[in-house]
């Protein structure tokens, strides 16, 4: 899985200024625009005004400076061959691994518009209940990978099962996964803690993290030793000669599985599904698109949201899991982001704030389930206000009574409670936030997951660092 | 595969020391195209070749049959015109239009299946080109096509490597190839300023999901002519054939007889020679506001002028000035009001305008319409007289009228005239005649036996008998038949089988005359009579 996390700015930021994200505006297709009503393949200038002038020396070659190019072209066209399509998005590939962007701008429409089907026959499905149903179904009857699936619980052991479906359809001659699976994040590249070793579990600072990728690892290689054993027929062997592939296909497997309820044929049924080219669009909280499944053909589709304007170049994101703190997304994804807004902080003591006029301090909106930003209100650009205040509004402890006015001395006492419990839990932590991003600024080339541990540790501080500037504020703006 | 190899020794022949090269360099592709569209085995391929293959033949021969008149030799190679074209530009709609059987044209997206659309845009999206460096694993080396596996693998750098710059141009001119290709779909903007500006708020509206007209006034062309009658395809034309019956006539309706008569008179235009429901209403619509117009001025002419002058409309005897001026001065003069010099101006009408102001009277015709309609056309409303109704029964031309006579209706005939007619009673004076001729008779008869009397002979005596029956017979018969001369006349059996047993000889001229009714008698076919 790929997360792309620009360099400086959040992607996830309720202003996302593209401007300031993405300092090259991706394609030097201005010309295109001229070219389009005569249909001539525009000349490839080798020499292009760019738009900043940040950049001193034009570069002959089409690089934007966050690294990303496009993917290899043969990613689209193995889909591509095989019916599955893409409409004005392309792959691209950075640093930090795949993502999606949209090629051209796509107006706010009042209904969703299409970006990507993928058939079903791409995919790698399982339905989560007995009897498994497998879609498409490429076990065969008397494989003794089905009984390794077989004898998983059907309730809890879902990522297993699809790994072994994943390293089964590795081996199966012409499966599509064994020309996908060439552009999946090896070993090396996968950030998911599975893999992580004890060092950066150690660095993650969270010892109930820690502990629980402790135990899915365990769980996996146990899983690998009871069904790889010696004995087992080559059929299986050669499937996953090592755990670290069983595990690796573990990581994968849990971390781009899909989980909807989808309806095939008369059975609707929920599934872990595979999708090849859907798995490589990257999470965000305020996302671009969403998955929807066709039934008529079978395809998943990825459309983006009614109402939704993309601009070109823009990155086109889903959300993962709903409601989920950084550890959730963690554990299962192995990113974690600073705006989470479901972040949570626990905070003991009688310390509450008035909720109502925090919220209106920062002009959020909407109901506890979705807070937002409103920023019809709030008429000056505040770059301030991300997922991290959503995310205080809502793990802080408040009080909220009618039309109970606030009284200043008790809440200027609680804020200053709050923030003393804010600076104690940092204070708990090894390292400061300042220190961790020296350390992976410093740091050449770091182990993903390591690097994916250090960035949840200085997350988590930034996050308590935000609520504290966000309770300055809060008490600054206060009104009486 | 026969015939291919036929075509191609045909043209063998035929090519001779003419130079067909570009000819075989043109038809070489289409070998080749024969060769794999058989391997493949459509049908369509198939017909296509043969197609192709009649086409070459054709081609050939007609190449082979040029002949000038100078008789020159065969001229270097006149390029005949490919043949066509398996499609044109139609000049009737200016469309691309298939040369063998055109179809009817292919509706718009709005009309589609479900589904429809998604595949045809599937189907429309353009192939991703470009080439790519690395080659697969399958499934042995999971991520090794990944760019930053190939980078970590030569030393990471910042920038990217000039190896892999080759495989950007491709990958970019990709995306350069996908999106004129993709700018016939329908979210494809690339400036969005400048369709801004060139939107219309039609579009706008559109775009927004504003309430809109179907169609942008702009770009909507104005209804034409609508179809007469005929040229709409979908109308029902009249048969050729006559009605076969009269209850397929049309039904007549007050409104519709109306509006006919109207439009023979030259008041209303219609748009056929039948009104159609709508201009039925509309005129209706229109009578009615017509009516009401016209009241409502009266009423406000009867306003205006006041009462008496408006009724002196109706009385003609009065002459006097019905202006207000006049009655207020007439009033002033002798004290008499409005009402009674009202009242007085109406001892001067007669009955008639009377009549004819109140409109009650029957017998004076109201509306000027009905008068000018036709008679046929009031019957059509009304109906014709309801005890001899004459327009709605069918009459037969053919039938024979049943003509009861004069008094038909009298409850019970004179029967002894009844009796008479019909021959079943005879007066005293006839039966003492009758009884008298056949008083001889019996006599005679009496000498034979009664079997002998039975038997039919065709004997003297029993001549002169037959004959004096037969005379009696005549008698009546001819007394009857004087009634229907006609059918006596017209059916010459009778005549003969009466007028032959009576000659015994050549008879008299009186006792001819006598025997005859009339001299109608002696008006028979005389070459009959002997």
């Amino acid at each position: 899985m790929a997360i792309s996390v620009p360099l400086h700015q959040p992607t996830y930021s309720f202003f996302s200024n593209p401007q300031e994200q993405w300092k090259w505006c991706a394609k030097p297709s201005y010309s295109f625009s001229n070219n389009s009503q005569n249909n001539i393949r525009p000349i490839k200038a080798s020499v292009e005004t760019p738009p900043f002038p940040l950049f001193q020396n034009p570069k002959l070659e089409e690089t934007p400076a966050d690294g990303l190019e496009p993917a290899d072209p043969d990613f689209y066209k193995i889909g591509y061959v095989r019916s599955m399509r893409a409409y004005g998005v392309e792959f691209k590939e950075g640093p930090d691994g795949f993502g999606v962007f949209a090629s051209k701008d796509i107006e706010p429409r009042r209904r969703a518009r299409l970006v990507m089907q993928i058939p079903l026959e791409l995919m790698l499905t399982i339905r989560q209940k007995l009897p498994w149903m497998f879609f498409p179904d490429i076990v065969p009857l008397g494989h003794p990978i089905f009984d390794i699936i077989n004898s998983t619980d059907p309730e809890t052991d879902w990522d297993l099962r699809l790994a072994c479906l994943l390293l089964y359809a590795f081996d199966q001659d012409d499966n599509f996964w064994q020309l996908y699976g060439d552009f999946l994040p090896n070993a090396d590249e996968c950030t998911s803690l599975l893999l992580a070793t004890e060092e950066d579990l150690m660095e993650l600072q969270d010892p109930n993290l820690a502990s629980t990728m402790r135990e899915q690892q365990k769980r996996a290689r146990e899983f690998w030793e009871k069904n790889w054993h010696s004995g087992v027929p080559l059929k299986i062997k050669r499937l996953a000669h090592d755990p670290e592939r069983f595990i690796w296909a573990v990581s994968i497997a849990q971390s781009r599985c899909i989980n909807m309820q989808v309806r095939i044929g008369a059975l609707v049924q929920d599934a872990n599904m595979l999708i090849p080219y859907a798995d490589m669009l990257n999470h965000s909280f305020q996302p671009n698109c969403f998955f929807h499944w066709r039934f008529k053909d079978r395809m998943l589709e990825v459309m983006v949201n009614a109402g939704q304007h993309v601009r070109r170049g823009e990155e086109m994101t889903v959300n993962y899991m709903h409601g989920q703190m950084n550890d959730m997304l963690m554990q299962r994804y192995g990113f974690s982001s600073p705006v989470n807004p479901w972040n949570v902080i626990q905070f003991s003591g009688d310390a509450r704030i008035h909720l109502d006029s925090f919220l209106s301090v920062f002009n959020i909106s909407g109901l506890p389930e979705e807070y937002y930003h409103n920023s019809k209100i709030s008429s000056d650009e505040e770059s301030f206000i991300d997922g991290a205040v959503i995310a205080a509004a809502r793990t802080l402890p408040t009080w909220s009574d009618g039309d109970v006015p606030l009284v200043p001395s008790i809440e200027r006492k609680a804020v200053k409670e709050l923030q003393e419990e804010c600076r104690q839990m940092l204070a708990e932590f090894p390292t400061t936030s300042k220190q961790d991003q020296k350390m992976l600024d410093s740091m050449k080339e770091p182990r993903r997951t390591l690097e994916a541990a250090i960035k949840y540790r200085l997350h988590r501080k930034l996050f308590i660092d935000k609520v504290t500037k966000a309770l300055d504020i809060y008490q600054d703006r206060i009104l009486f | 595969m026969a015939t291919l190899s036929a075509a191609w020794m045909y043209q063998d022949r035929g090519l001779g020391p003419v130079d067909y090269s570009d000819d075989f360099i043109t038809r070489k592709p289409n070998f080749n195209r024969f060769q794999t569209s058989f391997l493949g085995s459509f049908p369509t391929g198939i017909l296509q070749t043969r197609f192709r293959l009649n086409n070459l033949l054709r081609r050939t021969s007609s190449v082979r049959r040029i002949k000038c008149e100078k008789n020159d030799e065969l001229p270097e190679y006149v390029s005949v015109e490919r043949p066509p074209y398996y499609s044109y530009f139609d000049s009737a709609s200016g469309q691309l239009e298939p040369a063998s059987g055109a179809r009817a044209s292919i509706p718009g997206e709005e009309y589609w299946p479900e589904g429809t659309a998604s595949r045809v845009r599937a189907a429309r999206a353009p192939e991703p080109t470009g080439e790519s460096t690395g080659s697969p694993s399958y499934g042995k080396h999971p991520g090794s096509r990944r760019k930053k596996y190939k980078a970590s693998v030569r030393a990471r750098s910042s920038e990217v490597s000039v190896e892999s710059s080759a495989s950007l141009e491709p990958e970019v001119s990709e995306d350069a190839t996908e999106d004129p290709k993709e700018s016939s779909s329908e979210y494809v903007v690339y400036e969005t300023e400048s369709k801004a500006e060139g939107e219309t708020e039609y579009e706008l509206d559109k775009k927004l999901g504003r309430p809109h007209p179907f169609i942008d006034p702009k770009v909507r062309k104005p209804i034409e002519e609508p179809l007469s009658s005929e040229e709409l395809w979908w109308n029902w034309r009249k048969s050729d054939k006559e009605q076969w019956s009269r209850w397929q006539r049309r039904r007549p309706d007050v409104e519709t007889v109306f509006l006919k008569a109207m439009a023979e008179t030259g008041q209303i235009k219609l748009y056929g020679e039948h009104p159609t429901l709508t201009e039925t209403a509309l005129y209706r619509a229109r009578r009615h506001l017509f009516k009401e117009e016209r009241l409502k001025a009266e009423q406000e002419r009867l306003e205006r002028i006041g009462p008496i002058a408006y009724y002196s409309e109706w009385v003609k005897a009065w002459k006097r000035d019905t202006s207000r001026e006049a009655i207020q001065k007439h009033y002033e003069e002798t004290g008499e009001d409005e009402n009674t010099q009202l009242i007085e101006m109406f001892c001067h009408q007669t009955d008639r305008e009377y009549r004819i102001m109140m409109g009650n009277d029957i017998r004076i015709k109201r509306d000027p319409l009905a008068m000018r309609l036709q008679e046929d056309q009031i019957k059509q409303i009304w109906g014709g007289d309801p005890v001899y109704p004459t327009v709605n029964y069918i009459q037969d031309p053919d039938e024979v009228i049943d003509y009861r006579g004069p008094d038909f209706h009298e409850p019970t005939p004179n029967m002894l005239d009844y009796l008479k007619e019909h021959g079943k009673v005879i007066s005293r004076e006839e039966l003492e005649e009758i009884l008298a001729k056949e008083k001889t008779e019996e006599v005679e008869m009496t000498d034979m036996d009664e079997a002998m009397a039975q038997a039919v002979d065709i004997g003297e005596k029993d001549e002169e008998g037959e004959d004096s029956d037969l005379d009696a017979d005549a008698d009546d018969e001819e007394e009857k038949i004087t009634r229907n001369w006609s059918v006596l006349k017209s059916t010459p059996q009778l005549q003969k089988s009466k007028a032959k047993p009576k000659k015994d000889g050549p008879m008299s001229l009186e006792e001819a005359v006598d025997d005859s009714e009339n001299l109608t008698d002696f008006l028979l076919d005389f070459d009959e009579e002997d």
